[in-house]
């Protein structure tokens, strides 16, 4: 693993750095992805979150509230994503600082994006972590989507670069919703000279499939393991 | 009366194991129901089922009419549940516990505003309402779980061993909580292992073992149903011979015998009168010392091991 790592860190993303060293205002569209980043490293915390519920027996508690399994869930994803984005709040504001807001509309929906983007992660955390029913194991495997998901996005490399080095790489970072989010976050702050965002519908409506999609397979997941005890 | 529960083959597997075994109950309305039983008995695994948190293997319970397969958000909406273990949530105070579960139970705000001060002082919780839960003793912990239970006032609540390592005063609280609830018309399951407060509080006492319901009935008529009325426990100086315990036997007045320890038999007898000087004529016989002898009235644990063979502690050991 160490080595196929250290290779495709030569081989794949040591080309790439190398031809970022022309990329302008580099420094603020790794801000704006940082903070994307971030976001999802937080949002996924409410997995862990629901390790320490069944262990403490609160897991029981909240299944015998007088509320639908849907309601739990969605409650639980709003939850976990609100926070993350609390968490997350300075960062963005350091970022918005270092890139600044050219027009307020377009940083409202950006922002709009990246709340649904969190809850939609925090959806997908809840999802894995019922399927899994393990911490150590979920701690891992989140370890290595995380390393997946975020390499293989637009948060730290410009499509267009990452297109020109590797087309199945470009491929899978425009369809990764990581880079939806940091895109749309950088178009909300007016920072186009890197990206070309055409049509933020497009990454608007991915966040939005992304949040549904997970979401709904929260509810699903979440009903099926846990509903009747399944966590035991 | 009317049932507000019905248990109709109620089973729950883990694995080859069964927890809950074709349990058939029914819960009438306005009543207190002791499950009894020692740990590992299948108490808390038939409430979590009844409280929809775990699934049948096979069959089911209606609770209200309400199938707790089919219909699990109206049973949980009839429902209120006090756990073994209180459930503190990621709230820090009593007051906090306690309001989020009123405001997820529906309650407006100013009636929870309102309901949650009643509560917590009916619990003598208002005075530490701000205290961290995690400085809480245990007994106060089960009183705020307790006051989840009397916020929300359901038709059925369960309570699950309320009075588990608590002090005899916490207990006498608790209780008069148990029952005030029920005069307010709440339908009441109480598990517990505690005889005493099965006894107490319960208007039927329904034994469970290894997952089986043995009988249910009144703790008056579980006691009576016991043949051999009268008890006698005998602490001999020496252990009880295999011999002395055939001699009893022999006895048509003995009904059954328990060897409680090497040194201590509990006879149940009939004809209590006559038969004790017998008794100690025979040990007398077998040059056995009687160090002390006591007359008692059957208890739930005789009605206990009556079916078993045990009594709830050999029961608990046997789980261990």
């Amino acid at each position: 693993m160490r080595v196929i790592w250290f290779v495709s860190q030569v081989l794949l993303f040591g080309v790439i750095a190398a031809k970022m060293v022309n990329v302008p205002d580099y420094f603020q569209y790794y801000v704006g992805g940082l903070s994307v980043m971030t976001l999802y490293s937080t949002a996924i915390f409410i997995g862990f979150d629901i390790y320490e519920e069944a262990e403490h027996g609160v897991f029981e508690y909240l299944l015998s509230l007088p509320v639908s399994r849907r309601q739990l869930v969605i409650g639980r994803s709003i939850g976990g994503g609100l926070r993350a984005f609390i968490y997350v709040g300075p960062l963005v504001a350091i970022s918005l600082f270092v890139i600044g807001a050219v027009n307020p509309l377009s940083f409202a929906i950006a922002l709009l994006a990246l709340f649904l983007f969190s809850f939609g992660v925090s959806g997908m955390s809840i999802a894995i972590a019922v399927l899994i029913k393990s911490s150590d194991r979920f701690d891992i495997f989140m370890g290595v989507l995380d390393a997946f998901i975020v390499r293989l996005s637009t948060t730290m490399y410009p499509l267009k670069i990452i297109q020109q080095t590797n087309p199945i790489y470009g491929w899978t970072a425009s369809l990764n919703p990581l880079s939806y989010a940091a895109d749309l976050f950088r178009w909300g702050t007016g920072l186009e000279k890197i990206i070309y965002v055409q049509n933020p519908l497009l990454p608007l409506m991915g966040i939005v499939a992304f949040f549904g999609l997970f979401t709904l397979l929260g509810i699903t997941i979440y009903e099926r393991m846990i509903e009747g005890g399944g966590w035991r | 009366m009317a049932s507000v529960i019905q248990f109709q083959n109620l089973t729950k597997k883990f694995g080859n194991v069964a927890a809950v075994d074709h349990l058939d109950l029914d819960v009438e309305e306005g009543e207190i129901l002791g499950l009894l039983g020692p740990n590992g008995a299948g108490k808390t695994t038939a409430i979590l089922m009844l409280a929809t948190v775990i699934k049948p293997t096979e069959g089911t319970a209606l609770v209200c009419g309400y199938d707790i397969r089919k219909q699990p958000d109206k049973v949980r909406g009839v429902l209120g549940i006090a756990f073994q273990e209180p459930k503190m949530l990621w709230v820090s105070t009593p007051w906090d516990v306690v309001n989020w579960h009123a405001k997820v139970c529906g309650l407006s705000t100013t009636e929870r505003k309102r309901r949650v001060k009643e509560v917590l002082d009916a619990v003598d919780m208002w005075e530490p309402r701000r205290k961290n839960v995690h400085a809480l003793s245990g007994g106060m912990r089960k009183r705020v779980e307790m006051a989840k239970v009397l916020i929300q006032r359901p038709k059925v609540a369960i309570v699950d061993e309320p009075t588990a390592q608590i002090d005899i005063v916490g207990k006498h609280k608790i209780w008069n909580m148990l029952l005030e609830l029920r005069d307010e018309g709440s339908t009441i399951i109480l598990a517990t292992n505690e005889l005493y407060e099965a006894d107490h509080l319960s208007d039927r006492v329904a034994i469970l073992h290894k997952g089986k319901l043995l009988v249910c009935d009144t703790p008056k008529k579980l006691k009576d149903s016991i043949l051999g009325g009268d008890i006698i426990d005998v602490e001999l100086g020496q252990d009880a011979s295999a011999e002395i315990i055939t001699d009893l036997k022999s006895l048509k007045e003995v009904v059954d015998i328990m060897q409680i320890k090497p040194t201590s038999l509990r006879l149940y007898l009939n004809k209590v009168e006559e038969v004790v000087p017998r008794i100690m004529g025979l040990f007398s016989k077998r040059n056995v010392p009687i160090t002390s002898i006591r007359m008692s009235e059957p208890s739930l644990d005789d009605v206990f091991a009556h079916y078993t063979g045990l009594t709830i502690e050999e029961a608990q050991k046997d789980e261990g």
